[in-house]
């Protein structure tokens, strides 16, 4: 067993930055493989509400794990030495002249994207899907907001994809790091 | 080809652990909220689907996992922080040696999970069956659902575990 705090704060953070990445990834996979078939396998009105709850309970899954991804990999950087509070705040080898800085770029703006695309289905498709139709609205009023919820789960349904296929790209250039980077 | 190994070995990671914790966390919690008689089919869904994942990301967890081993360089491997070594005599070959067996447990609990216990949550009824044999029969699948619901718990801590242990390696290893 280690026996130092610094060497047990390594493992620690990178403990947490592994679960994580997986929780996203395999939360990804899980909704996509598992969850969406199983939902298609019951009567259309209940698939609705079972879906409504498992989009929740999963944005605050990816909400939580994007977050984590960061600040642990910050304080990894941190503790590798590659990362300080001062001018220039980067060190060798996390600079762009070397490839483990350049794929570190990489992941992060990435990992932009993914933040990016949550807000996205957080803040503008899924409050699209869980709005209420009033009693009052003619039919055509009706068909435009059905039309518009379609084309809200479409979109949600477009970026879980690409955040999905983002995430293994993050995850390949985060294996690379070991062997100094992939860019 | 390191590299690809490596990302194939996250990915698959991930996708096992990632895929039980929401398993637990959100079907689970959706079960609670759905009548009866639909928790059993999207559970029969979901339950086969996951077993064959889950199967899928051991077998390549395990495949890769071997390659890489077979690929360690001992002298990149002396340059790690630690210098670890791949002998039982090191921390490192140990906690590697640890790492197989929670893998070997992970593959068994899902092989019984998907070959056995999954099997066995199925409601075997026939019309001349008695009052006696129906209430054995729902108390067999209640004993399997149970039994199903350990076996899933046991398979999320183990997984957990496995992933902190991995993550020791980077630091020279665990045990």
């Amino acid at each position: 067993m280690p026996d130092d705090l610094t060497t047990w704060l390594h493992i620690l953070y990178g403990f947490t930055h592994d679960i994580a990445i997986a929780v996203y990834i395999g939360g990804a996979v899980a909704m996509e493989f598992i969850l969406g078939p199983a939902q298609a396998s019951i009567p259309p009105a209940q698939a609705q509400v079972m879906g409504q709850k498992t989009a929740d309970r999963f944005l605050w899954l990816v909400w939580g794990a994007l977050g984590t991804i960061l600040v642990t990999g910050v304080l990894r950087l941190e503790r590798l030495e590659m990362l300080t509070w001062s001018w220039p705040f980067f060190e060798t080898p996390l600079v762009l002249s070397d490839s483990y800085g350049r794929t570190m770029l990489a992941m992060f703006l990435l990992w932009c994207v993914l933040v990016v695309n949550g807000a996205l289905i957080t803040f503008v498709f899924r409050p699209r899907l869980a709005g209420k139709l009033n009693t009052k609205i003619t039919a055509a009023q009706v068909a435009a907001a059905q039309g518009a919820k379609l084309q809200a789960a479409n979109w949600v349904q477009r970026l879980t994809r690409i955040d999905l296929g983002v995430a293994l790209v993050i995850a390949l250039m985060g294996a690379s790091l070991k062997w100094g980077g992939l860019i | 080809m390191d590299t690809l190994l490596g990302a194939l070995h996250a990915a698959a990671w991930a996708t096992y652990v990632g895929g039980a914790i929401t398993m637990e966390w959100i079907l689970r919690y959706v079960q609670r909220t759905m009548p009866p008689s639909q928790v059993g089919i999207v559970c029969k869904n979901a339950g086969m689907r996951y077993r064959w994942l889950a199967l899928g990301a051991l077998t390549v967890i395990g495949v890769t996992g071997g390659a890489m081993l077979l690929r360690i360089d001992d002298a990149v491997l002396a340059s790690r922080p630690g210098s670890p070594e791949l002998s039982l005599s090191d921390p490192y070959g140990r906690t590697l040696l640890l790492l197989t067996a929670l893998w070997c447990l992970l593959a068994a609990t899902v092989a019984l999970m998907a070959f056995w216990l999954h099997p066995a949550q199925r409601k075997r009824s026939r019309p001349e069956m008695s009052d006696a044999e129906i209430a054995a029969e729902r108390a067999r699948v209640g004993q399997a659902i149970t039994r199903m619901d350990h076996a899933l718990k046991f398979e999320l801590v183990v997984s957990v575990i496995a992933v902190g242990v991995g993550a020791s390696l980077h630091r020279g290893g665990l045990a």
